[in-house]
């Protein structure tokens, strides 16, 4: 009896435990949300911002997060499908260990560090001030290690079978990378990129130094001294304020934006994520 | 292009090692154990926010740890694949919400909430701007990370065992604790290592609740006072203040190594438990 | 034969059907296992052998994704039925796997895992339990003197037979198992053969095997599982010298052809 009733304690706590978790994502998520709609409207995200973020909507803002995303993504993905590709056809097996825990070691970079380094690397070496193109650069570098992983992950899927089937037919490796492993690749290195995008989006510390301001940016016109508005360092800013009310809705907003570009992004990644695993699980 | 990626890493590193020298070959051991940080005065112990640091990662722990293992137990042994598929997505959604959002929630909700748990214990506080919230804001936001590694490790049983375990006549409960948990182990313990280096990691969230406040005292009341850790310390303005003058900057930057060995400590011990849970057995 | 053994256990009409794609595991199986005698199960890969054993232990309920109807009667009592309690069920029947399975822990705590947990020792009793479970399992000579080394570092052969041990523990009169030689050398499979057979007479005993020189060794009566229309079904069963020589099914004509 005693372990009848340890057996059903057990499930007890762990499903409560469960459900305390999803009732928390769905609070999280729905809180924002319903806040935020009140906010929405079309004028707020197609008009700049007036009366330090009271009043007007949030163009700019946008604009300067997709000249980030838009930045490091067109860095991180010709970076990661040549490390990708590397690590796979390449790379000798005490490169490879190298290499990942290189990888491991920058995904557990505090972005804090990263916003410092960039902001001695840009700012300070190179002479930069703030830059869109430093963020969007540091941020490339940030996102790289999901780049690979998920790209990596999706390769080593490919059965062993075809590989060897496209060297037995006389190609080298190059046209091996080229004909089998990047077309087949592609919806690995797809995944990462929308994971990817979803993290440099909400990323604020990466970017607090280098290229982001309050106000005053609307379109960059050259590279130094062009700083960016941004989604998540407006609601950073403002959130130091938060006990103006007039603030609130500009807040909440803005937090909506953002919530919605990250978890869309990341929601679409999930499909491909899910069929990656189980072509990797029937091999 | 990859040796780019190691070569800009190791240059990183090293620009750290060398920015903090100035810094502690004034201070000495006396950087990590004095609780003394006035840049006017040029004096920088950062023992405060190493312990600021520390003690809102451990709250987290605290609370999220239990939390996450038992949702993970669910997740990987007690429900169908398809309730599981899902569960994991909203987890893994929730872990991409972005820290600011968090700070949001953190500085409208969790900041009153923590000031009348204070009215109701009756802690004097001037604010709920302290260590305490931070780490109750932290709990949330690492218990995604953790409980989505715990199922893996969990997972990754092999289902011989279960099945040798409840063929002798155990049940799920006794099985689930006795023969899957302690195989899963390293792998749990990995991810509860990942999750204090987000914890100690975290920036943005923290800066918005801890309160920003330096030169505490190192005690258990201090956790219901305002703080600062380290992350805080250098999202803040100082930074910016720091670029100026060759000591302080070098100051920062030491800071900026404890907190990257700490974190990369934390990771890569981490990987190291979790690769290891793959070969063994 | 004069001391003919009474029927243990009787397999009714077992069908196991796979929800998602109704195909049928096994089909209408019928099969009695007679008492403290070892009846093998041979028959070609796929034919459905293992799933038949977890019907009976009822670990087949750990696998949400089928469905199973039919009998099986353990002394007259349907073990399917809702009153029976399936933990305690496995208690009474021992199963080990061809994968030998070690938990975490000392060869002495392997061996009394869940004796221990289901109160079948006590402090007193537990090294007197675990020496008889180790010699049973003919493992005692060579773990006597390492009873508190972890189990890990046993040989395959070794983790075999401690599972073995571990299984005796509980006492259970019936032991199902499923091809436990095959992962195992020569040396390793005569001893856990010698283990099984003396096991006899004090224990009902399935054995699945897909060596038919297994079964000659070990077997007084054997059933034959073949797929027929990609579904497992009972296609002959008897003694097993019978079935052997002179097998009257074609399938089994066939198996017992392509080995010998």
């Amino acid at each position: 009896m005693k372990r009848r009733a340890f057996n059903v304690g057990f499930t007890a706590v762990a499903a409560l435990a469960a459900a305390a978790s999803v009732a928390l994502f769905a609070a999280i998520l729905g809180t924002v949300l319903w806040r935020g709609f009140d906010a929405l409207s079309w004028s707020f995200v197609s008009e700049g911002m007036r009366a330090a973020g009271a009043e007007g909507g949030i163009v700019y803002q946008i604009a300067g997060t997709a000249i980030l995303v838009l930045t490091a993504v067109a860095a991180a993905v010709p970076l990661a499908a040549g490390a990708g590709v590397w690590l796979v056809m390449y790379a000798g097996n005490a490169a490879k260990r190298a290499f990942e825990a290189t990888l491991h070691a920058v995904n557990g970079i505090p972005s804090i560090v990263f916003g410092l380094l960039g902001f001695a690397f840009f700012f300070e070496l190179l002479g930069l001030k703030k830059s869109w193109l430093a963020g969007g650069l540091l941020l490339a570098l940030m996102i790289l290690p999901t780049l690979v992983v998920a790209f990596v992950e999706k390769l080593r899927s490919i059965p062993q079978s075809t590989i060897h089937a496209a060297f037995g037919l006389g190609l080298r490796r190059g046209d091996v990378v080229r004909t089998v492993l990047l077309p087949q690749g592609v919806s690995g290195l797809l995944t990462g990129t929308l994971l990817g995008i979803a993290r440099a989006a909400g990323e604020t510390a990466p970017i607090l130094f280098t290229a982001a301001i309050f106000s005053g940016a609307t379109i960059p016109t050259g590279i130094a001294d062009n700083p960016v508005l941004a989604l998540p360092y407006h609601i950073f800013v403002l959130a130091q304020d938060s006990f103006d009310p007039a603030m609130r809705s500009g807040m909440w907003g803005t937090a909506a934006v953002l919530v919605v570009l990250v978890t869309c992004a990341s929601a679409l990644a999930i499909p491909l994520r899910l069929k990656i695993g189980e072509e990797a699980a029937r091999e | 292009m990859t040796a780019v990626v190691c070569l800009a890493v190791g240059g990183a590193v090293l620009y750290l090692v060398a920015g903090s020298l100035t810094a502690l070959r004034q201070e000495g051991w006396a950087f990590f154990t004095t609780a003394r940080w006035s840049y006017r005065h040029g004096e920088f112990g950062a023992a405060s926010m190493l312990f600021g640091s520390i003690a809102v990662a451990l709250m987290a722990l605290l609370l999220a740890v239990p939390l996450a293992i038992a949702a993970a137990v669910f997740l990987s042994e007690m429900c169908s694949r398809r309730v599981r598929v899902a569960l994991k997505v909203a987890v893994e959604l929730l872990a991409g919400i972005p820290s600011v959002v968090y700070g949001l929630l953190g500085v409208l909700f969790l900041r009153d909430w923590i000031a009348a748990l204070f009215d109701r214990a009756g802690v004097d506080a001037l604010s709920a701007d302290t260590l305490l919230t931070a780490g109750v804001l932290l709990a949330v936001m690492v218990l995604p990370t953790i409980a989505t590694l715990s199922d893996d490790a969990l997972h990754a049983v092999p289902r011989v065992s279960r099945e040798a375990a409840r063929g002798l006549g155990l049940t799920r409960a006794e099985t689930i604790a006795t023969v899957v948990v302690p195989h899963a182990a390293p792998g749990l313990i990995g991810a509860v290592l990942l999750g204090f280096g987000r914890a100690v990691g975290e920036t943005i969230a923290v800066f918005l609740v801890v309160g920003r406040a330096d030169n505490r005292e190192l005690s258990l009341n201090a956790l219901f006072d305002a703080g600062q850790t380290i992350t805080s310390k250098l999202g803040g303005s100082e930074t910016n203040i720091a670029a100026g003058d060759p000591m302080h900057g070098s100051a920062m930057i030491a800071l900026g190594l404890v907190l990257l060995t700490l974190v990369l400590c934390a990771t890569l011990a981490a990987e190291g438990l979790r690769g290891r849970l793959a070969g063994a057995r | 034969m004069n001391n003919v053994p009474r029927d243990l256990i009787n397999v009714r009409n077992l069908s196991v059907r796979v929800r998602a794609t109704g195909r049928m595991l096994l089909r209408d199986v019928s099969l009695d296992v007679p008492q403290n005698r070892i009846t093998g199960i041979i028959g070609p890969s796929g034919a459905g052998k293992s799933t038949l054993l977890k019907c009976i232990n009822r670990l087949i309920d750990l696998v949400p994704s089928v469905h199973v109807t039919g009998e099986v009667l353990l002394d007259g009592v349907d073990v399917r039925a809702k009153s029976c309690d399936a933990d305690d069920l496995r208690r009474r029947i021992g199963i080990v796997f061809q994968q030998p399975v070690t938990f975490h822990g000392s060869i002495a705590r392997n061996v009394s895992f869940a004796a221990r947990r289901l109160g079948l020792v006590d402090k007193k009793n537990e090294a007197q339990v675990v020496e008889e479970s180790l010699r049973a399992a003919n493992l005692w000579d060579e773990v006597k003197d390492r009873l508190h080394h972890a189990a890990h570092t046993l040989s395959v052969g070794q983790q075999q037979r401690l599972a073995i041990a571990r299984t005796l523990a509980g006492s259970p009169d019936v032991l199902l198992m499923d091809e436990p030689t095959s992962a195992l050398d020569a040396a390793s499979t005569a001893i856990v053969e010698r283990t099984i057979l003396g096991l006899r007479k004090s224990k009902t005993i399935l054995v699945v095997t897909h060596h038919l020189q297994q079964a000659r060794r070990l077997a007084d009566f054997v059933a034959c599982l073949c797929s027929q229309d990609g579904s497992g079904t009972l296609v002959e069963s008897g003694v097993c010298e019978t079935v052997l020589l002179t097998p009257r099914h074609a399938e089994t004509r066939r198996l017992v052809g392509i080995v010998g």
